[in-house]
């Protein structure tokens, strides 16, 4: 199964300071303008590029019925001109000056990612600074760019089963906070978002005092810092956005989504509600998943891949979100395979993690795995500054990028087996299948 | 949940990482050094200290899928596979578990010239780490009961591959342009060739085909000289060439379409239609090189190219579109792939064939030109920033001969080149009347727009093979 673009996400990081990394908060340059924004530089010379991140406190969460899917459709707009940038200025004098970037729209974050030769600094600044207020929905444009996100939807999930049935699955599981919709939107509102509707919600959302600045990289910090503050500096704060109070109210038993449909293989997807990331049970919910899906030797790969061969592959886990997510377990199931068999081969093993834990040496290997991801995450300028926006938006402060390994180090066993009696219960269980139909005509 | 703005298909990036490269002038790729085994091996070798890490990589020559025999389609890549399943001292289960106690990372995989081993390790379990995967290269056991799971699992993956058209419709123009040519072989195999494969055959193609003298290797990362030097000559120096010649591991050049040739395969559920269309390129190291990256990354190599501008930044018709150049030691390959909803495929193929049209007749303009050279130059240095990603270019390089100087080099060519080279290029590489086209679609709503661009040889998703 294609491991879904949230796994990036999935990657908590990094570093106490007895793990001797290079990299520590001392590293750190922390300001804040008097527009709220704050930012946070880095200086590394390694190669001669910056990595420059900017996080707005928006994502699906923010969104309701009508309007889902309009974060992230902001984000494709936010390359489609402003007043003093036209429509396509933005890459095309970015890769002029031999830049690149992307973005991304995740739950509870959009984050935009430059990554530019150190030269391009200014302009790069400059034109970040503009778009933050500055885009202008030109009406073409904008409908020219609905059929964008309409093509991705359709890539991304109306021709992939085992997206189908992850989204009716999340949908089903969750039923009144707004993670019940994903991150795309549904394609009835994709079709129908109205401009003035969606130029409300940027005003709303994109302010300084609702981002994180984050640059990394061949840059010198005091000159930097410098045109931070002229550029940024006059762009004026808003009213800070409503805050999201819709709390998903208790499942009151198990939940079951079953779809036919034309396929050559089946889909599984299972999942349990979780806890936010700054909750307690986090943590060891988040080590938990290392002993149960990571790699070949995980209990779940072992049983359902290789010893009972009911499945292609096996992978999931919990994601650090702002709000109580999931824990989720995806199954490619082998054609012709027993969907039952596989639910009861993971109650099974999930009953056997409730009554005696996970041993010593999973244990062990989960803090090596942890420490590997971060420190590969640390050895790229963009991966610092993926780490550091994310930790300030996500983990309560940048601070705690430096903390995580601690804290998973500080973990025991008893909590992660109390972990897993809260949160894999019958009552707290939403499981989907999809069962091919069809096919040959 | 996360969704991008811009989608970067694997291939794009991983051309970039193999075929571009010029070295900004403040930065070029670290001089390695040279350590030279007891037995023959060649490995390059750079201490970097900023994260206690350490990335390996090994290319195993004349190992790939280029090499396997037509019957054993998809075979190189299970044997690499297989590797990791188990070694004269441990069981399958036993590697997995030591390697993953400790996070490491080791893969095999075979390309269609060599197989690849790649080992990213914590510095302080990178010796343990390389004895299992010296352990696993130099005595795999390919037991008879992990070759049927393997393969089992590669025949199911087969039917997940075609629910995806995005994906299905590769394998498709795989088939279609390289036919019985050895590129043409799946690296996953078929349902026939999965069926009749052994292990004892895998057994003897490892057997006959991986061999210290023709592997290169390199490692990067927090480990001092003199201890690797051991560690490898006391794991990968105690390898042996097997008795017998070396086979031969020469590559015919790939097939040169005649004309166009169309096929249409008919998904009945898809609610897009998914192109890729191909025509050859040039052969790995030729002087063409960085006049076609140049060229390419204006055409469809990037966000603000040609085909991303007219497709989905003009048009809305999809959410990305990009082509990319593929080269192997007797030939290459040029693809242009896109998608769009079921109604809009005409009008797709009309604006591709329109701009490969225009990119030979008219070239481009300097300014483009140097947009793109700008571009070439600034996105190098990050492809050459993490230990793994300077394993791998040390190994490319050393494997195919190109010398460490390869992007110096290249990248004072991109700096040189002219519109009139890029014209050149294009005009030479971006196809006209001969070309493969491969369509994976709803045939009842997309074959009346197919009409007008010829004859189609009509599939079904359903069929078996591809």
């Amino acid at each position: 199964m294609r491991p879904k673009a949230w796994s990036a996400l999935v990657m908590v990081l990094v570093l106490a300071g007895g793990l001797g990394a290079a990299f520590g908060p001392a590293d750190v340059k922390v300001h804040q303008l008097d527009n709220g924004l704050k930012v946070l530089l880095v200086e590394d010379h390694d190669i001669p590029n910056v990595a420059l991140y900017t996080f707005f406190r928006v994502g699906s969460r923010n969104e309701r019925p009508g309007l889902t899917g309009v974060s992230h459709f902001i984000e494709h707009m936010m390359f489609n001109g402003t007043e003093k940038f036209g429509p396509g200025e933005f890459d095309r004098t970015m890769e002029f000056r031999g830049g690149r970037n992307n973005a991304y729209t995740s739950l509870d974050l959009t984050a935009y990612t430059d990554w530019f030769p150190a030269a391009a600094l200014e302009h790069m600044i400059d034109m970040e600074a503009d778009r933050i207020q500055g885009l202008t929905f030109v009406p073409e444009v904008f409908e020219s760019e609905r059929g964008v996100i309409a093509s991705e939807r359709r890539l991304g999930v109306e021709n992939d089963n085992d997206a189908i049935l992850q989204e009716n699955v999340r949908a089903t599981a969750i039923m009144a906070h707004p993670y019940h919709w994903d991150v795309i939107g549904w394609m009835s509102d994709i079709l129908s978002w109205r401009r003035d509707e969606v130029i409300a919600y940027y005003r709303t959302y994109y302010a300084p005092n609702n981002a994180v600045l984050v640059i990394v990289g061949d840059i010198d910090p005091a000159k930097t810092l410098a045109l931070v503050e002229r550029y940024y500096g006059p762009i004026p704060k808003a009213t800070p956005p409503p805050p999201v109070t819709t709390a998903e109210p208790p499942q009151m038993g198990p939940k079951d989504v079953l779809i036919r449909k034309e396929a050559q293989t089946p889909s599984f997807h299972a999942v349990w509600h979780a806890p936010a990331f700054g909750q307690a049970d986090f943590i060891p919910l988040f080590i938990l998943e290392k002993p149960l899906l990571a790699g070949d030797s995980s209990r779940l790969h072992r049983r359902l891949v290789r010893d009972e061969q009911l499945a292609i592959s096996v992978s999931g886990g919990m994601q650090p979100t702002l709000d109580p997510y999931l824990f989720e377990i995806f199954v490619k199931p082998r054609p012709g395979a027993d969907l039952e068999r596989i639910e009861r081969v993971i109650d099974e093993e999930l009953a056997r993690i409730q009554a005696d834990g996970i041993t010593e040496a999973e244990f062990k290997k989960a803090l090596n795995i942890l420490r590997s991801d971060a420190y590969r995450e640390l050895e790229t300028i963009a991966g610092q500054a993926d780490l550091l926006g994310t930790a300030e938006v996500l983990y309560g402060g940048w601070e705690r990028a430096f903390t995580l390994v601690a804290s998973y180090e500080a973990a025991t066993r008893d909590e992660v087996r109390e972990a897993a009696r809260k949160v894999f219960q019958e009552m707290n269980k939403t499981v989907g299948k999809l069962v091919p139909e069809g096919g040959a005509k | 949940m996360t969704s991008r703005t811009k989608c970067v298909p694997a291939a794009l990036v991983a051309a970039f990482l193999i075929l571009t490269g010029p070295l900004a002038a403040a930065f070029r790729l670290p001089r390695p050094e040279k350590i030279s085994l007891a037995n023959g091996m060649t490995f390059y070798y750079l201490r970097t200290t900023d994260v206690p890490l350490v990335s390996f990589q090994l290319y195993i020559g004349g190992a790939g899928s280029a090499a396997e025999p037509a019957e054993l389609e998809g075979g190189a890549n299970l044997a690499a596979d297989l590797l990791l399943k188990g070694t004269a001292t441990m069981t399958a289960d036993e590697v997995a578990e030591a390697l993953e106690f400790m996070g490491a990372d080791l893969f095999t995989s075979a390309a269609e010239e060599y197989v690849r081993v790649s080992l990213e390790s914590l510095a302080e379990h990178f010796p343990r780490a390389l004895e299992i995967a010296a352990d696993c290269l130099m005595s795999p056991a390919f037991k008879d009961e992990e070759f049927r799971k393997e393969r089992d699992r590669r025949i199911d993956q087969l039917k997940a591959i075609k629910d995806e058209p995005g994906q299905a419709v590769r394998y498709y123009f795989q088939k279609a342009y390289f036919g019985d040519h050895p590129l043409g072989r799946l690296s996953s195999g078929t349902e026939a060739s999965l069926g009749r494969m052994s292990a004892q055959a895998l057994k003897a193609f490892y057997e006959a085909r991986y061999r210290p003298a023709r592997t290169v290797g390199a490692v990067v990362g927090d480990i001092e000289k003199r201890a690797l030097v051991a560690l490898l000559e006391r794991t990968l120096g105690k390898w042996r060439n097997p008795a017998g010649p070396t086979p031969a591991a020469s590559l015919p050049p790939p097939p040169r379409p005649r004309g166009p040739r169309l096929v249409l395969v008919d998904k009945p559920d898809a609610t897009q239609a998914y192109f890729v269309l191909g025509a050859p390129g040039y052969p790995m190291g030729d002087p063409i090189t960085a006049a076609a990256q140049l060229m390419n990354t204006l055409f469809g190599g990037r966000f603000t190219s040609w085909l991303n501008t007219e497709l989905r930044i003009e048009r809305g018709l999809t959410y990305g579109a990009s082509s990319a150049f593929r080269s192997w030691r007797s030939g290459g390959l040029f693809t242009a792939t896109s998608y769009t909803k079921n109604d809009k495929i005409g009008e797709m193929l009309d604006i591709t064939f329109g701009l490969l049209r225009k990119g030979s007749a008219q070239g481009f303009e300097a300014a483009e030109v140097e947009s793109a050279r700008n571009y070439i130059e600034g996105q190098f240095p990050p492809t050459l920033e993490a230990n793994g990603s300077k394993a791998g270019t040390y190994v490319r390089l050393a494997f195919y001969g190109l010398g460490f100087d390869y992007y110096d080099t290249y990248l004072a060519k991109v700096a040189g080149l002219s519109p009139e080279e890029a014209k050149a290029a294009a005009a030479k590489l971006l196809p006209s009347s001969d070309f493969v086209l491969v369509v994976v679609g709803k045939s009842s709503e997309i074959r009346p727009l197919l009409q007008k661009f010829g004859t189609w040889q009509e599939k079904k998703v359903t069929d078996p093979g591809f």
